[in-house]
């Protein structure tokens, strides 16, 4: 504890935001982008948590508690729509998914 | 031996739990045992509380769940004497209305359904009578609320159930946000949302009209009070049982015992209010039950008749009146309620009481049970019914409020003559169609329901009550029945008679002078439509077609104007236009990734131009 303080927290937290939003960018398969979704997800609750502990009140938690249980229901939507998509163009590569474009 | 009563207290509250998660997990399919299940778990729960009200002492139990700051959130028990009492009152009502589901759903296809939505009622249920703080109240009030919809739209595939299962939950939700607003007020001004020590705050003394009033919708919600009451006629819908116990009997009397409970959180204008809307709208409930031909939504209209009496007597400042009001009125009122099940079921699904006729020699078992009911609700003297509505007329009279007592007055002589009008509908005269000239007895597991609750609660209910329960257990109300002290000469023993007689005998007598029609509406169409129609309903949709709809179009315009319009199409179509134009390439190549990458470059530039500056 002592060798650890709030930058450190940060760091990791920012760290793994942009690991999650890299892989945003760079991967393809929509499954694997949307795990780099909830790992920049996971990073913001972190230093949410990491905020809380080091300024003593329970405030950043409780509301990690709430993120969380939202997100989960948001992953059982999402998973849901990608297997919908799956049937329906049977594919879940980004850049086969362009009708938007027209 | 309070440990050991909390266990009893315990018991009451999770066995109705256990059997409905038992009931909707593995009983989906075995509809007859679910329901043998069910109305076991129910005797059982009967049985209980009356041990509970037998030994007579308060139960006090508290956890903690949570901690916030000084806030403390926590499951409770506080079973005091009026606790009790509710307890008994439903857990009683609710073991015979479960016995004659039994009977009357025999040929329903979903009966573990609602066998379990049953059972989760009882929970729900429950959970207010014992609750020890706010929150608690707040959330099984919630469950109350979800369990009723559940079973008005247990025909689900109709869709008049649906649409009514619909109107109860939303027009209950208008109510609790109000209630949950009270809550947060009373969090914010006293720190705690826990009973006892609401009603010890110091700061109790001066309560803020705001608190009661806010309090105060959800009562007018769940109990169907003057603006709210809409939803109640509709939620007849759901299979008769379900009426007696939620519509009739319990839920809606749950607001009432609510109100009692945080009575010392009321102001004297939040008090004010309740009395007068209570009073006017038991004379005009007990008015429009003459023009309905269906002998349940009559029946609901009588309902809200005596709610009313209920709110005008915890408006009074007697909320132990109230409370024994409701004890009485579940009792009859869930008679009436059965006695109509089982003439439906004995006339083949007919509702409409002009269709019926002549039912009492052919279910003589219903007819005399439903006869001591209706002379109950009457208020004819010593029977149930009479003790409490006597009491509330006389304390209105004691308290020289003398448009109340109009009212309440009018309310009975309303309560007389349609009770007359719908015994003589019913049970008296010919058959008027082939489905009440083929009308047979029902079974016993109907009619032994009945027969307790009509001819044991409400016509010996009275007494049973003010003589022979263990002391301690009803002692809010002997108080005050000693205080007002009955004497035959009382205004309200004058009005109950003389409405007793010339109601009664008088829509006896007036409704058989028409045959197959509605008398009132021969001789007077213009009264009965006046009584019939709902104004309510009208200004309703009157506000959401011509003030809530044209706000929402304003809105819907101005989104699509400035957020689509303006922001989406020139800007957001502008920008990469104009950079599609000058690079030559098309920004628009439906690549999600690329998307994100401006996303995150306009976030980043964002960021930059708000820290820089």
């Amino acid at each position: 504890m002592e060798n650890t303080g709030l930058a450190h927290h940060l760091l990791l937290a920012g760290l793994l935001f942009v690991l999650g939003l890299t892989g945003v960018l760079v991967r393809r398969n929509l499954l694997v982008v949307y795990m780099c979704l909830e790992l920049m997800l996971a990073a913001a609750t972190l230093a949410l948590v990491a905020f809380s502990r080091f300024n003593r009140t329970m405030d950043g938690a409780v509301l990690v508690f709430f993120v969380i249980t939202v997100a989960a229901a948001e992953v059982a939507v999402g998973l849901a729509l990608i297997v919908a998509l799956f049937r329906q163009r049977g594919t879940v590569r980004s850049d086969a998914l362009t009708t938007l474009r027209d | 031996m309070p440990s050991d009563l909390t266990s009893l207290v315990h018991w009451i509250l999770f066995l109705p739990l256990g059997a409905a998660a038992f009931s909707a997990l593995f009983l989906r399919r075995a509809g007859g045992f679910a329901a043998w299940f069910s109305t076991a778990a129910a005797f059982g729960i009967a049985g209980l509380s009356l041990c509970v009200l037998a030994q007579g002492a308060d139960v006090r139990w508290h956890v903690e769940l949570a901690k916030f700051g000084g806030v403390s959130l926590g499951f409770g028990y506080l079973l005091d004497a009026q606790a009790r009492l509710m307890l008994f009152v439903v857990s009683f009502v609710a073991a015979w209305i479960h016995l004659f589901s039994v009977g009357y759903m025999q040929e329903d296809a979903a009966r573990g359904r609602f066998f379990a939505g049953l059972s989760v009622f009882m929970f729900s249920i429950l959970g207010i009578v014992v609750a020890d703080n706010l929150l608690m109240t707040f959330v099984f009030w919630e469950l109350v609320g979800f369990s009723s919809y559940m079973l008005i739209a247990h025909h689900f595939d109709k869709d008049f159930a649906a649409a009514a299962s619909k109107k109860a939950f939303i027009t209950n939700r208008v109510g609790d946000l109000g209630f949950i607003l009270g809550i947060a007020l009373c969090l914010s001004l006293y720190g705690t949302l826990d009973f006892a020590a609401l009603k010890d705050h110091p700061a109790a003394k001066a309560i803020p009209v705001a608190v009661g009033a806010l309090l105060m919708c959800g009562f007018l919600g769940k109990s169907a009070q003057f603006p709210l009451h809409v939803w109640l006629t509709d939620a007849m819908a759901g299979p008769t049982p379900v009426s007696a116990l939620i519509h009739a009997a319990t839920m809606v009397a749950a607001g009432v015992y609510f109100m009692a409970r945080v009575s010392f959180l009321l102001a004297p204008e939040v008090l004010q209010f309740i009395a007068v809307s209570g009073a006017g709208m038991a004379a005009l409930a007990g008015l429009c039950a003459l023009a309905q031909t269906d002998i349940k939504k009559s029946l609901a209209y009588s309902t809200l008749a005596h709610l009313g009496i209920m709110g005008c007597a915890l408006g009074l400042g007697h909320p132990e009146l109230a409370l024994m009001h409701m004890a009485m009125h579940a009792f009859f009122k869930a008679t009436l309620f059965l006695g109509a099940g089982s003439v439906i079921h004995g006339c083949h699904h007919e509702q409409d009481m002009l269709r019926m006729g002549g039912l009492l020699k052919k279910m003589p078992l219903t007819a005399a049970t439903f006869v001591a009911a209706t002379l109950s609700n009457c208020a004819v003297p010593f029977l149930a019914g009479w003790y409490s509505k006597d009491a509330i007329l006389e304390a209105a009279w004691h308290g020289g409020h003398g448009a109340l007592f109009a009212f309440l007055s009018l309310a009975a002589l309303a309560t007389c003559l349609y009770s007359g009008r719908m015994l003589r509908l019913v049970f008296l005269g010919e058959a008027n169609s082939e489905e009440a000239e083929r009308a047979h007895e029902s079974p016993w597991t109907m009619t032994l329901p009945l027969v307790v609750l009509g001819l044991v609660y409400s016509v010996a209910g009275g007494f049973l009550a003010s003589t022979l329960l263990p002391a301690g257990s009803l002692q809010p109300i002997k108080p005050a029945l000693d205080a007002l002290g009955f004497h035959l000469a009382a205004p309200s023993t004058v009005v109950g008679l003389l409405s007793l007689v010339l109601g009664f005998l008088g829509a006896l007598k007036f409704y058989g002078s028409v045959r197959g029609a509605d008398a009132l509406r021969v001789v007077s169409p213009r009264t009965y439509h006046l009584l019939e129609h709902r104004w309510m309903d009208g200004l309703y949709r009157w506000y959401l077609d011509a003030v809530q709809r044209r706000v929402a179009e304003l809105v819907a315009f101005l989104d699509l104007l400035l957020i689509n319009g303006v922001a989406g199409r020139w800007v957001g179509g502008g920008v990469p236009a104009v950079l599609g134009y000058l690079t030559g390439r098309s920004f628009h190549r439906g690549q999600a990734r690329a998307y994100a990458l401006w996303i995150v470059i306009g976030s980043l530039f964002l960021a930059w131009f708000l820290i820089a500056r």
